[in-house]
């Protein structure tokens, strides 16, 4: 499949840094939406100033990623409890996640807060988040065909945010 | 029967680490480690080409990435016949030198410190350098929004943990540069990686981008930047707490297990493998005053599922392990299978190798009277740190001289097709400890592929003996005076550095609230 060409891929300000990042387990299905639409977006165009970045399945050490940026879009598996192929979009600061996360490890700190610790060294960019409600994480290195589908649907609003702040 | 508490960490993560203690007399009597997510990644590699697995693999955990692919490129290496160059060698040892080094830091100050330091002292801090005032404020701007994730510990600060002002207050501003070292660090590895996270260079025979004396430039200046905050910061604020507030554990030796441990070796520093940064080797039952190293042997590893959900069997060599779950198996408690070396459970990681080469300054705590376990483990992670930096920049050194003479090599391009039937391991240090790949080839294809990790090492449970793992053993007798408030428990099995899940990291808040986001 391919998308090349079939967006209208608009040009932001040129002074400010914008990333694209696709974070999910390739491994995990549908917990890998992220990575699944980064990699489709890789196929468009985009100006220098606009990044795309493949986060992987990486957690705390996004740091280096978010640090460095003004504007930072996120795409991610989201349970939010609504139907699977749900598209949630929100920005970290729209809802408080619990606090209680100190006794967990590195790989469980998810994107909200590295998002948030980077806030701690000083600079927090404008962020959005565009979710996607799983249909399954069981194992397996495909998208179910659900997800699948929306993955056009999911770049748009990628590019509608994208607009948005121009 | 004592009292016995759970504590588990799943909150919002589906599946990890539960460990579970009986209580008695205000010590632990009793103790399980349970992995509570199925695992079983390598069944994803069956028929696969088997160059795919170093990437199929560095996508386990988001953690630990890039010793998964070392490890399987490693085990390709060894059932391909290939022998990686020098060239090659040395472009994998310096972008996995990098990720040694933001992973050390990273457990110090942002997953561990904090159950050491009684953070709201900061607002006791009465000097007036601009830079912790600026830090009291912003600490207690965060207290005063009641965002003060994630510097809250989740447990009350007990009598062993640091109060002065003075000693929490730089503390805490190390912890938050600790955070832009971190950031710098990654995109040091991912100058001889290619990218980073999920490095692509590293492959069957070698790695595929060769250097210029530009990237070796800009990966010493960056280094530079690390070793300053390693000998300057990091060592001195590990030993400050070790031989300091934190004495009394240390010699206590709380956390500190079997005193079994097992080191496969890693970390080439010349061309014939002869001198590694890490020297294999095993030590059962360790004698401080007579250390007593035996060589490693890998087929003296076993796999026992006696108490693992798992179909069973008796215990099994990686090259013939299987991944059949079996939830109706009534002994199980984990999907942790458990390993033993020569059927002894083993402490691995930074402890086990600074023990294992006998580093100088790691007998000198232990001639202090540090005994090992959680402070020791510390201690041995720092340590351990120094020497990969110092190795960085040999590495450095080699490579600018290899080079530049003729015939430079990075890649050992004769055995880059597989072979129509072969068996390989790969083995590599990771930060946590020793990481195994097994592999088997068949029709040119991948027929079985077995990884064993450090934390199942370590988070193993009882074997056929109903011998306790690592991390259930290091628990017994440690102190919990208060049953509600067992941060004795935590900072022991932090010590270790865990990492069980390595995978599922959706975004997956407590309420639904984040419904009210609906696009469609």
């Amino acid at each position: 499949m391919s998308t090349s060409c079939t967006y209208d891929v608009p040009v932001p300000d040129e002074k400010k840094k914008t990333v694209i990042l696709g974070v999910g387990n390739l491994l995990l299905s549908d917990e890998g939406v992220g990575v699944h639409v980064i990699n489709e977006m890789m196929h468009m165009h985009f100006p220098p100033d606009i990044e795309l970045i493949e986060g992987g399945v990486d957690g705390l050490r996004l740091m280096n990623v978010v640090v460095e940026v003004d504007r930072l879009i996120v795409i991610d598996a989201v349970k939010g409890g609504g139907s699977p192929g749900s598209i949630y979009k929100f920005r970290p600061e729209e809802f408080a996640t619990h606090a209680d996360t100190s006794k967990m490890s590195v790989h469980q700190v998810g994107i909200l807060e590295v998002i948030r610790l980077s806030g701690l060294v000083g600079k927090l960019p404008e962020t959005t988040i565009v979710g996607v409600e799983p249909k399954s994480v069981g194992m397996g290195m495909k998208l179910t065909p659900e997800i699948q589908s929306k993955v056009p649907r999911i770049i748009e609003l990628v590019l509608d945010e994208l607009k948005d702040s121009v | 029967m004592g009292k016995k508490i759970s504590i588990d960490p799943v909150t919002r993560i589906e599946g990890h680490l539960k460990i579970e203690v009986e209580i008695e007399n205000g010590k632990v009597k009793d103790a399980w480690s349970a992995g509570t997510m199925a695992r079983g990644f390598e069944a994803l590699l069956t028929g696969k080409d088997p160059r795919d697995a170093p990437f199929v693999t560095s996508r386990f955990c988001g953690v630990c990435f890039s010793v998964h692919q070392i490890a399987s490129a490693r085990a390709l290496d060894d059932a391909f016949g290939a022998n990686v160059p020098w060239g090659g060698t040395l472009l994998r040892n310096l972008a996995m030198g990098a990720e040694y080094i933001y992973d050390h830091v990273l457990h110090f100050y942002h997953l561990t410190a904090l159950d050491y330091i009684d953070i709201m002292a900061v607002a006791n801090y009465k000097g007036k350098d601009k830079d912790l005032v600026a830090v009291k404020e912003k600490i207690l701007g965060l207290v005063k929004a009641n965002d003060t994730f994630p510097l809250t510990p989740r447990y009350k600060p007990d009598e062993y943990c640091v109060n002065d002002p003075d000693m929490v207050i730089a503390a805490v501003k190390h912890y938050i540069d600790a955070l832009s070292m971190n950031a710098k660090a990654r995109n040091m590895g991912a100058i001889f990686g290619g990218r980073t996270p999920h490095y692509q260079s590293i492959v069957v025979g070698g790695c595929t981008q060769y250097p210029d004396i530009n990237m070796v430039a800009r990966f010493r200046t960056m280094l530079d930047e690390q070793a300053k905050f390693v000998n300057e910061v990091y060592i001195p604020d590990v030993l400050a707490f070790g031989t300091g507030p934190l004495l009394p554990l240390a010699t206590m030796g709380v956390g500190g297990g079997h005193n079994n441990y097992l080191s496969y070796g890693a970390l080439e520093k010349d061309p014939a493998g002869n001198d590694l940064v890490f020297p294999p080797g095993v030590i059962f039952g360790l004698d401080p005053g007579n250390i007593k190293v035996q060589p490693f042997d890998q087929k003296k590893i076993t796999e026992s599922v006696k108490y693992a959900w798992y179909k069973q069997d008796k215990p099994q060599h990686p090259y013939n392990g299987k991944q059949e779950f079996d939830l109706n198996h009534k002994e199980a408690y984990t999907f942790v299978k458990a390993p033993r070396y020569d059927g002894k459970p083993m402490e691995v990681g930074p402890l086990a190798r600074m023990i294992i080469t006998k580093n100088p300054t790691l007998l000198g705590l232990v001639k202090k009277g540090v005994k090992p376990g959680a402070v020791a483990r510390h201690a041995a992670r720092a340590i351990e740190t120094k020497l990969i930096v110092d190795a960085c920049y040999k590495w450095c050194d080699d490579l600018l001289d290899a080079m530049t003479k003729p015939g430079f090599k990075i890649h050992d391009t004769d055995h880059w097709e597989p072979p129509e039937t072969g068996m390989g391991v790969g083995f590599y240090e990771a930060p946590r400890g020793a990481l195994g790949h097994w592999i088997k080839i068949k029709n040119k294809k991948i027929d079985n592929y077995q990884a064993v990790v450090p934390s199942t090492w370590m988070a193993s449970p009882r074997d056929e003996k109903k011998v306790r793992g690592q991390y259930e053993e290091s628990l017994i007798g440690v102190p919990v005076p208060d049953a509600e408030n067992p941060i004795n428990v935590v900072r022991v099995i932090r010590s270790f550095d865990p990492c069980l899940a390595c995978a599922i990291h959706l975004i997956d808040p407590k309420t639904n609230e984040i419904r009210k986001f609906i696009v469609e």
